[in-house]
Parts: C-alpha cells; structure tokens; sequence
C-alpha cells in the first residue's frame, strides 16, 4: 500500500484506512457532520457492513460486544455533537471493561470549531477522561497516520476505546492516500513478556504453597491463555476462581473450577480467598466487587498479580510478586516452573463451602417448585438446554448476577456484561453486535425488565438486519436489585424501584419481532425451545418472582469472609 | 499510612495539544490538588516537560506516576522529594511609593534576600525575587507592612541533583 498514492477524499481515506485495518463491520448513525463519509461508504458496502442503530449508545454497545467476541476493535461511527455524547456512555463502558473500539465522530468544519457551532460539541474534551487516546483530525493527510495509531493503541496492551473527531472539512480534502500499519509510539511500548526473576520467585511460592489458589481475569481471555491457566491448574492442582469477565474462561464443571469471586460470587471462593496462602492473579484488578473490605482482603496469602497494565499492581491490593506482562506469555513461561503437585484436601474446602451454598441457596433459587418461577430456574434450565455453549449477553442487575452464577459454560468468550460500567441498557445492542461476530453462535440476551427499556430501540436494528438473537427478559416489574438494596439495607423502604411495565411482547411485535410471554413454570421447557429453535430474532418473556433475593451477598464494606447466604 | 510530603512529579510528554488535560485529568480524577504546575518545551525539540507540584504520601505518588504513564504521549515521569532536587519559584512583587522614606528600608530587605528591584517609578516599585517557595514567603512577610499591591508567583520549576 506504501506506494498506492492516488488522490482521494478524507471521506474514502477513511474507508480505506478501515479497510487496511481489516473493518468488516461497522456499527453506527448518521447526520450532519459525518454526511461525507456516510457518502464514501455508499460504495464500500460490498467490503464493509454497516449497521445502522437507533441510537448512537446503541452503536457503542454493539461495537463492543463484536469486539468481545473476535478481539478486533468494534468500530462505531456517529455524528458531530448529540451522536457524539450519546456515545459517552458507551465509550466508558469500554474503557473500564478493557474493550477495544474505536469510535469516529463527525465534528463541524475547523474554521467553526469554538464558535458554538450547529451540533459542535467539544467531543476532546468530553471523552479525554474516558478514552485510551483521542485525537482530532482537521486535515484529511492526517487520516491514514491517526487511524494507523488508533486501532493499534485500542487493540495492543491493554485494551480500550480510542476516538477519532474528524472535522467536516476533512472529510471532503483531497489527499495522496497511502497507509502504514507500523506505528511506533515512544511513550507506549506495552511490555508483553514477564520478568524471568519475578517468574522464578512466583514459582517458588506457588511450589512451595499448601493453599494455592488461582484468579481468572478478563485478561486471560484477553490473551486467550485459558488452556494456559487450565494446564498450570491442572499440573499442581490448584483450585481456579473467576471474576464477572474471567467467567467461561475454564468450563465450569471443570474439577479445579471453584466459581465466581466477589459480591455475588459463590460462597467458597470468596471465604477461603481469606485462607488460601499463595493468590495467583492473572489479568484481573482486584475491583472492589471483587474484594469487598480491603483491609481484611487476602491479608494472610502472599498475592502474585499478573497484569498487562502497570498501573493495576499495587493499585488496590499489594502483590507480593507484580509481573507485568501479557497473561498468555507470562503463564506458558511459569508452567515449567511449577512442579506437579496435589492439593485435595484444599481442593475439598471449596466442595464443602459449595455444598452449603447448594443447601442454602442454589437449591431453593433452582428448583422452587411452586409459586411464580424464579430467575436462577429459567436460566438454569436455559444452560442445560444449550449445553452451556451459547453466548450469554447479561445487562445488568438481578439478572446478571443470577446469570452469571447459573449458567454452565462450557467453551470460552461465552459470558459478556458490563462489569466495570454496570450500563444498564447494554445487552440488546452488544448481544446484536456479538451474533454480528460470531453467527454461528447462539447469543442470547438476558435483561431485566429495567435494563429492557434502556436501548429498547435496537429491537428494530435486529428486525431490520434480522439479526438473530434470542432474548430473553426476566420480569419482575421491579428493578430488582435496587428494591433488594432497600430491602436490606433500608428497611424496605421501596424508593422508586416499582415498574409499570408495558406489554413487552405487544412491543416486541411492534418492532416487527416474534414474541411470546410465560407466566407458569409447566411451559417453560417448550417455550425455550421455541426461542431456541427460532431462526429469526425473538423474544421471550418470563414473569419471575417479584421479590426474589440474589445470594450469596458481600455486603458494601463487609469482608469477603462475612459473605451472606441468606 | 507513609508520611504526607511535597512530591516534584516532572513529566516529559511529546509536545501536542490535549496533553496538559489528560496529566491535569489523572489528578482531578482522584481529588489531589496541584499544588503548582509549570509547562515548558526542552531542550529535546518536540517534547514539553510538565514539573507539578502535589501533597501526597509514598503509595498515592506512586499511583500516579503509573496513571501518568498510561498517557501515550507521556515518555518518561519522575517523582522526587524536595532532598532530591533543586527547585526555584520566582516572585514579582509590587509595592506602592506612598512610603519614600522606607524605600531604605526595603532595599535592604531586597538585598538580605538577594532579591532584585527590575522597575520603579514614581507610583511603585516591583521586587523580583528567585528561591525556594519558603524565601519568597519571608520576603513577603517582611514586605508586606510596606503594603503590597500586587504579587505574583510562578510554579515550581526544578531539577534532579
């Protein structure tokens, strides 16, 4: 491409510069100040897939959830001012969750910027906090050089949103168009492979552990290190837990998997994260759903943290053993290290712990055999029926963590949330733009009646690009977790968490998207298959108990040790 | 918890706009207040060299040396105690003529703080003074009796011993 030098507009250069970064999607919305390259792309479409959203929130999402699915930066295209903060939110949910995207926004003409102009909005200013980088281009010959250095910036180290403001002007220059993928940045040489001395101490430790235990991070499907993570677990026998974005990492009924760290994470793998003597970390940031109370966090274990940002070591919690590296390299160059090793009794603490959990609470939220059904039933029986193989896009609430925890994985990349964020009205559109990277997939889409309404509007993106996910919303006519907050923390007192819902299946047929509603557990079976078996997307809508308790619970401020199981 | 000290933070970043937002956005961010803060190119063409000033303790500092870092454009950022460098601010000091038979009196406050007098006419004089932000606080406690009508002090600038 060096020496491809022909004349062409900053609206085609655009084209091209996503066409040389491998852009086969692009999820995004139309208007004024992006109208040039909206005009360029009319003939592109035969290379590249536009989306076209309701909303530009809803764009952000789906390019997110694509990029969950391929690793690839989801690409999100909007206007000038209100496309470019409808974006905001979006823009952050990446930033905090480590998602590759790179967003491109139209902006008003350079000679206007700062003069308030129609629909200018400071779209720098507004996303500096919230992006990796950004950058504002003004002269088309800029185009090929900042796209090259977004896409490398949003997709290597850790990953994260970058935006590109393009000013109208630009987009209509003509320019000599050549494209260089190399970028060499001085101040960014993310560092990928893992000191040879922290591995050895790290290694000595972990050998030399009676209660060695595992934490697997977003990172480590990041880095796609999970057969990593599952042979160092396997030669030394060493118990594994997730975070919210480390779930599918390891199946789940893997005999080493323990479940999920954190606030509404299994009984086991919070309590004896305060009795386990050597913590291996990889690609996680000890969040605070994760630790609870920090001062009575791990305080017994020596922690080796395995990040690929400096800036997440000795953040929150001290490691004893920080290793800066990519989470794939780091655990390849460990596990020759580490010797075999046996761990059962260990191991038997957290099927002791499990089997409390199961008593108290799993039993009774899976099969409550009478009254109105309950979250974790539907989505258990959702597992079994998809042998834990389909995508799970959980918004965010109740649900969620009920999703989280019930669900059966069985391959990797097959939960994705908002974790950091926590964007109520993120499943519809990233469960759109995760079936738009993987269709061969089933993505299914669980939402709480609340969630729903946020970004409802991408139901006519699927019915218009008949895109298929399965949806399924789990209505209590509450926001859920709000009203279990009040429940227990404030004497039930109920502020504002009461929904009158519309008739989601009369929306949902509305939108031109078959739906259906059950009220009773005896068809539940068969309404799953149905959705199940549908080709086309679909809706299905269960009314669950309205108030059901998601536990066990860290409370705010408790230890991971005063985890609740009623 | 480590001791609260006065921390030189001197960053070198490449020289685009924005930069001087996204290092003032890692202190906003987590409520630390810049004490001080003073911008210059080097003597590297293309780069800027930011020398902030912030209270902190060891571990808040070493937080934000690495947030710093995640800045792309950031190249290198050093973090020193006041032992580590010298550092200067200077002062421009204004003070009314009202007081003709002071003057001698100020003038030998200027000349005990090597201080120097860079304009004077018949209304005021104005005092320029280069020191530690401690030698620019005494010399204006002592001058300000004479009544001081304007004071301006620059940021910190400083280098590594």
């Amino acid at each position: 491409m060096k020496n491809d030098t022909k004349k062409i507009s900053g609206a085609q250069a655009v084209m091209e510069s996503l066409l040389a970064e491998g852009v086969d999607v692009i999820f995004g919305y139309p208007g004024g100040a992006i109208m040039p390259v909206y005009d360029a792309l009319y003939d592109y479409t035969d290379k590249i897939r536009h989306i076209l959203v309701r909303h530009e929130q809803g764009a952000g999402h789906a390019a997110e959830g694509y990029a969950r699915l391929t690793g690839k930066p989801g690409v999100a295209l909007v206007t000038s001012g209100p496309g470019a903060t409808n974006l905001v939110t979006a823009i952050t949910d990446a930033m905090l969750d480590s998602v590759p995207m790179v967003a491109i926004t139209g902006q008003v003409a350079a000679h206007l910027l700062g003069t308030d102009a129609f629909q200018e909005a400071d779209v720098i200013g507004i996303t500096t906090p919230i992006t990796k980088w950004n950058y504002q281009i003004t002269k088309a010959s800029e185009i090929p050089e900042v796209f090259a250095k977004a896409f490398h910036l949003a997709s290597t180290g850790r990953p994260g949103p970058v935006l590109i403001d393009i000013t109208k002007n630009a987009q209509m220059e003509m320019m000599h168009f050549s494209y260089d993928k190399k970028v060499y940045i001085t101040g960014y040489q993310p560092n990928f492979t893992a000191n040879e001395r922290q591995l050895e101490v790290a290694a000595t430790l972990l050998n030399e552990a009676k209660k060695p235990y595992i934490f697997l991070g977003h990172g480590v499907l990041i880095a796609k290190a999970e057969e990593e993570v599952k042979k160092l677990a396997e030669k030394a026998e060493i118990p594994v837990a997730s975070t919210l974005h480390g779930l599918s990492g390891l199946p789940t009924d893997h005999p080493l998997y323990v479940g999920m760290l954190g606030m509404h994470g299994n009984y086991g793998a919070n309590v004896l994260t305060n009795e386990a003597d050597v913590i291996l970390a990889v690609g996680m940031r000890f969040d605070d759903r994760v630790t609870g109370r920090l001062s009575d966090y791990a305080k017994q274990a020596k922690i080796i943290h395995i990040d690929i940002d400096p800036a997440e070591l000795n953040k929150n919690v001290h490691a004893d053993v920080p290793i800066v590296a990519d989470a794939k390299q780091a655990l390849a160059a460990l596990l020759p290290k580490i010797k075999q090793a046996s761990h059962a009794e260990w191991i038997h603490k957290f099927r002791d712990h499990d089997k409390q959990e199961f008593e108290k609470v799993k039993q009774a939220d899976m099969h409550p055999n009478e009254g109105q059904m309950t979250m974790a039933e539907v989505i258990n029986r959702l597992a079994e029926k998809t042998n834990g193989e389909a995508v799970i896009v959980a918004d965010v609430g109740q649900h969620q963590m009920v999703a989280a925890r019930y669900s059966h994985f069985t391959k990797t990349d097959s939960y994705i949330t908002s974790g950091g964020l926590g964007t109520m009205g993120f499943a519809l559109p990233a469960a759109l733009g995760a079936k738009v990277a993987a269709p061969k997939r089933e993505v299914i889409a669980i939402i709480g009646d609340g969630s729903f309404q946020m970004n409802i509007q991408e139901l006519a993106t699927l019915a218009q690009e008949q895109i298929p996910v399965k949806i399924i919303v789990l209505n209590n006519n509450f926001l859920g977790m709000v009203r279990q907050w009040q429940e227990l923390f404030h004497n039930k007192r109920y502020s504002f968490v009461d929904l009158k819902n519309p008739d989601f299946v009369a929306v949902a047929k509305g939108f031109f998207i078959d739906a259906e509603k059950l009220e009773t557990r005896d068809t539940l079976d068969e309404a799953l298959d149905r959705l199940l078996a549908a080709e086309k997307p679909t809706l299905l809508e269960v009314a669950v108990q309205k108030e059901e308790k998601v536990f066990p619970m860290v409370p705010t401020g408790a230890s991971v040790s005063e985890i609740r199981l009623e | 918890m480590a001791e609260i000290k006065l921390y030189t933070i001197i960053i070198y970043t490449e020289n685009k706009p924005g930069i001087l937002y996204r290092i003032a956005d890692v202190f906003l961010k987590r409520k630390i207040n810049i004490e001080s803060l003073t911008v210059s190119e080097i003597e590297t063409s293309g780069l800027s060299r930011f020398t902030v000033v912030v209270k902190g303790n060891k571990f808040a500092i070493e937080k934000i040396v690495k947030q710093l870092y995640k800045i792309v454009e950031v190249t290198k950022v050093i973090e020193n105690t006041d032992d580590a460098i010298i550092f200067r601010d200077t002062a421009l000091i204004k003070i009314g003529m009202k007081h003709v038979e002071q003057r001698r009196e100020i003038e030998n406050f200027v000349s005990l703080f090597s201080a120097k007098i860079v304009f004077i006419n018949e209304d005021a004089m104005i005092i320029e003074k280069t020191g530690t932000e401690e030698e620019i606080t005494s010399l204006y406690t002592r001058l300000k009796p004479f009544g001081i009508k304007e004071y301006v002090r620059s940021g910190r600038i400083a280098l590594i011993k």
